[in-house]
């Protein structure tokens, strides 16, 4: 088994929940389905810090989950974590490594393809892709929109996770845009319900099919059941392209009951410059 | 029967068309200033200059280029959507849609199963049935699989395409692709982006007299002047896009190509002199003040 497998990513942020103990509202969360859990804490000094990522690692063993801390390698080791996540700016990657070992989980942030592909060259066991929307979380950073979602559903190989002002109201889009993993931060942690949220986009993550298609001659996983939704999925709609499926040609009014399934072989064509 | 240039150039009856088209002498309905137009796959055409759209430096000269050509025919590529470029980087948001026919290639194709397949995706965008064949066989050349082309002709003239293939110029090749149901026949000047000019003017000029659909020359031209051998030589129109595209001006250019083939066509039209060994003076003998020396000359006139 690979040492990650997780759908719905949680992270800590205990200013979206005044009055409520992180204890309470993590708890929840695991409830809800939360699969893996994020500490994230850049204001609390390390002893508070490590009590917190105690308190952590007893709830997330209870509920069989990975438990990652935010940056300080040495502080995760000490409190058990199975794992780093490090922005593009903290500590270097193979620094991280030699202190963690070969086995532990590190995660890298990325806000590009090519960020993307250097973690993935790096090592890295999962990356963030994001953020996908404008979030609170990381005020001043621009959102890099749903074509980082799509160019990393092309593109990575390794586990990567949307984030980013992800909540259920726009989590199918980025579904459909071929994410296969989301983590939220505020939309769970700041919610009233923090376990009926983790249910819903869990349930929405599930429910989302996918398929291992050749699109355009590249392979490429895909949420979409259709080929009207694989279009939409890459922002195809409305443009005028001709779409063959296993060498049929598809008239368009067809797309909407083409169903998808792995192995199909797509190309999507229109008209460029020629003589 | 004697040329008007002045009517040919804005309208009335020219001479018959010497190239298997029809024109508009014999039905009157093509109106005052289209003296001299064509009738290709059905479509009866005014300009004789086939505009091709690549390798322009932005899609804003592209338009102009193609307003200053006159062109009423481009042609255009298939090719797959890139996925990663969210941008639309289609030709077609730049054209104006009515007025213009569409004439699709089949380039990346190397034999006559991919030019089919290219063909109907062309086709099922919905901006009509032509196409150009287009088989290269050879990656330095681009030079046109004869076989593969003729195959290929065949096939989509049986599924009810309007074809134009681009072939090597070759007269007999030539006359089984029009045998075959080609609409015109394309003959390349010279290998495609070159400007070299027209490398076989002779073969051209058998071609264009043998056949009776419209023969196109495309591909290898470098300038207005191969535009004017090639309508001299008896072809019906030209197709260019590299001497516009990469020109200095490619609007002035597209401008120039359009004079010169408007020019050779007149010139055809019009009857050229036979080519002479020696000179024919272009007064008359009598009266001359002088005479020359018996050998001036040199070349023995007197002996």
């Amino acid at each position: 088994m690979s040492k990650l497998d997780f759908k719905l990513y949680v992270i800590t942020g205990e200013n979206y929940h005044p009055g409520r103990t992180l204890e309470d509202v993590m708890r929840e969360a695991l409830h809800g389905g939360a699969d893996i859990v994020q500490l994230r804490d850049k204001t609390a000094k390390e002893p508070e810090l490590l009590e917190k990522a105690r308190l952590l690692r007893r709830l997330t063993r209870e509920f069989g989950v990975p438990f990652i801390v935010n940056d300080y390698p040495r502080l995760a080791l000490e409190a058990e974590a199975d794992g780093v996540h490090i922005g593009q700016d903290d500590t270097g990657f193979s620094e991280v490594r030699e202190l963690l070992g070969p086995d532990r989980i590190i995660g890298i942030s990325t806000h590009s393809l090519e960020q993307a592909l250097a973690a993935e060259d790096a090592g890295a066991d999962y990356i963030g892709v994001g953020p996908v929307f404008p979030t609170g979380t990381k005020p001043g950073r621009k959102a890099v929109t749903l074509d980082y979602v799509r160019q990393a559903a092309r593109h990575v190989r390794i586990p990567w996770v949307a984030i980013g002002g992800i909540h259920t109201g726009n989590a199918q889009e980025v579904l459909n845009a071929g994410a296969t993993r989301l983590c939220a931060v505020s939309a769970i942690v700041g919610s009233d319900d923090p376990a009926s949220v983790c249910r819903k986009l869990k349930s929405m993550i599930q429910t989302s099919a996918g398929a291992d298609i050749m699109l355009n001659g590249t392979r490429h996983r895909t949420q979409a059941a259709t080929l009207k939704q694989l279009v939409e999925e890459n922002g195809l709609a409305g443009r005028r392209i001709v779409a063959e499926a296993d060498g049929s040609i598809i008239p368009r009014e067809g797309w909407g009951e083409t169903m998808l399934r792995s192995g199909m072989t797509v190309e999507l064509v229109h008209f460029v410059g020629g003589g | 029967m004697r040329l008007d240039v002045n009517e040919v150039i804005r309208g009335g009856s020219g001479r018959p068309n010497d190239d298997g088209s029809s024109g508009n002498r014999s039905d009157g309905t093509t109106g005052a200033n289209t003296g001299d137009s064509w009738t290709v796959g059905g479509k009866t055409l005014t300009s004789r200059f086939f505009l091709g759209t690549g390798r322009f430096p932005s899609p804003a000269v592209m338009l102009q280029a193609l307003q200053a050509s006159g062109a009423e025919v481009i042609t255009f590529a298939v090719r797959r959507v890139n996925l990663d470029e969210v941008a639309d980087d289609s030709i077609l948001q730049h054209l104006p849609e009515e007025r213009l026919t569409y004439l699709p290639n089949t380039s990346g194709a190397s034999n006559a199963d991919e030019a089919v397949r290219i063909a109907r995706l062309a086709r099922a965008a919905g901006l009509g049935d032509w196409i150009k064949v287009e088989i290269s066989a050879d990656a330095r050349t681009l030079l046109p699989d004869p076989v593969e082309t003729l195959k290929a002709t065949e096939r989509l003239v049986k599924e009810g395409f309007t074809v134009l293939p681009y072939t090597s110029d070759d007269p007999i090749l030539c006359r089984y692709l029009a045998e075959a149901g080609a609409s015109a026949v394309m003959p390349g000047g010279a290998p495609i982006g070159t400007g070299l000019g027209i490398l076989n003017p002779y073969n051209l000029g058998l071609i264009a007299e043998q056949l009776n659909v419209p023969v196109i020359v495309d591909a290898g031209l470098g300038s207005a002047k191969d535009a004017v051998q090639a309508m001299e030589l008896g072809a019906a129109a030209v197709l260019a896009n590299t001497p516009v595209a990469k020109a200095g001006d490619p609007v002035a250019m597209a401008e120039a190509m359009a004079l010169a083939i408007r020019a050779g066509r007149l010139a055809r039209l019009a009857g050229r002199i036979p080519e002479l060994p020696y000179a024919s003076a272009s007064s008359a003998e009598a009266g001359k003040l002088f005479t020359f020396a018996p050998d001036a000359a040199g070349l023995g006139a007197s002996s």
